[in-house]
């Protein structure tokens, strides 16, 4: 039953941290438009995953296994867009949001934007979702009778205890000055994103599709187990991983430099305009 | 690279089957693991950096290359007691 309630928990981890930091990151900024939209995202994709998961029981329906994992892969890979995309306005914005400006009213989101922020909570959740419903479906067909109950308590309550940990996690944030508050998650999600590019990436060598380079390029297992709670935690935030392959890596260190260079761009654009606006807000 | 060898690996209520497999170093290795259980299985191995989820019934193919020489363990993560290896000599 413990081990239940574990694997629920590092299923259902990195959803709730995506999730956490959007919420965070939205209700700092005051854009509490966003909020609403983030739930939804999630809730649909719970949703979702219970649907699938119990569909996909019906032998008839199951696409090829293979199949389905290009697909998942292509789905990471057009998430890793969207929250590119989404990194890149919410630094512009943060920048608007220094000092008093914050306390203006809610900022209105477009809804692109909105629709952006629930693709990604969507996607989030349903990848780990679904494994989590079919793991807990599985429970219930090895216990075909009352016994399972306890079972499916243990993975509701792993469930949860990632929600837990994430909400405990989010909320250390709350002590960082404003500025420092958006540099963090702003570096926290790029690393969310990179480390969704090495998964999906990870897919496709998995797959036979691409070619790891070399499978193995170093092992950090003798400082940070993948199982242990630290590891599992960063498996789940930045998609830390002991063995990465030169392919995962290539992947890693081409897209960090190229974010962080489009950022530094946004704030050279944006110094000009900030002065302007803070002239026209005295 | 030499081509691709393919091995089967189920997996069953008491583990898998075989519990331990081998492959020749620097192989491209195509495992085909098949879920012979009831409930989802999830494939998974640090040491080979992969996971996969597979249903009751199905085939999975994973592919692991350029392999030097050692052991290699995988399991199930949804149920651990389920513990095997993929030896490379």
């Amino acid at each position: 039953m413990l081990e239940t309630l574990l694997i629920a928990w590092r299923e259902s981890l990195e959803a709730a941290l995506v999730v956490g930091v959007l919420l965070t990151y939205l209700a700092r900024s005051g854009q509490r438009s966003g909020v609403a939209y983030v739930w939804a995202g999630s809730l649909l994709a719970i949703l979702a995953a219970l649907a699938c998961g119990l569909v996909s029981n019906d032998a008839a329906s199951r696409l090829d296994p293979d199949l389905q994992e290009l697909v998942q892969a292509s789905i990471l890979f057009l998430a890793v867009a969207v929250l590119t995309w989404m990194i890149l306005w919410m630094h512009r914005n943060a920048a608007g949001l220094g000092g008093e400006l914050r306390r203006k009213a809610d900022q209105a989101l477009v809804t692109g934007r909105l629709m952006g922020l629930a693709a990604i909570a969507f996607v989030a959740v349903f990848r780990e979702g679904l494994e989590t419903v079919l793991f807990l479906w599985g429970v219930l067909v090895q216990h075909p009778d009352l016994t399972a109950l306890p079972f499916v308590a243990a993975g509701l309550a792993g469930a949860a205890l990632a929600v837990a940990t994430a909400w405990l996690f989010f909320r250390g944030f709350r002590f960082l000055s404003l500025p420092r508050f958006f540099r963090v998650t702003g570096v926290l999600l790029l690393l969310v994103a990179a480390g969704l590019l090495v998964s999906g990436v990870n897919k496709l060598i998995g797959l036979g599709y691409l070619s790891p380079i070399v499978a193995q390029v170093w092992s950090t297992a003798w400082l940070l187990r993948d199982d242990s709670p630290l590891g599992t935690f960063l498996a789940a935030l930045v998609g830390y991983r002991s063995r990465p392959s030169l392919a995962e890596l290539l992947a890693f260190v081409t897209y960090v430099p190229l974010m962080l260079w489009a950022l530094r761009r946004v704030d050279a654009s944006r110094r000009p305009a900030e002065r302007a606006s803070a002239r026209s807000a005295a | 690279m030499a081509e691709d060898r393919t091995i089967p690996l189920a997996v069953e209520e008491a583990g898998f089957a075989p519990a331990e497999i081998e492959a020749p170093a620097g192989t491209r290795v195509r495992l085909e693991v098949t879920n012979r259980t009831p409930a989802a299985i999830e494939f998974e191995s640090f040491e080979l950096n992969r996971e996969r989820v597979i249903q009751p019934g199905q085939t999975a193919a994973v592919y692991v290359s350029g392999l030097g020489p050692g052991r290699y363990e995988f399991f199930d993560d949804f149920h651990q007691q389920r513990r095997g290896a993929l030896l490379v000599r």
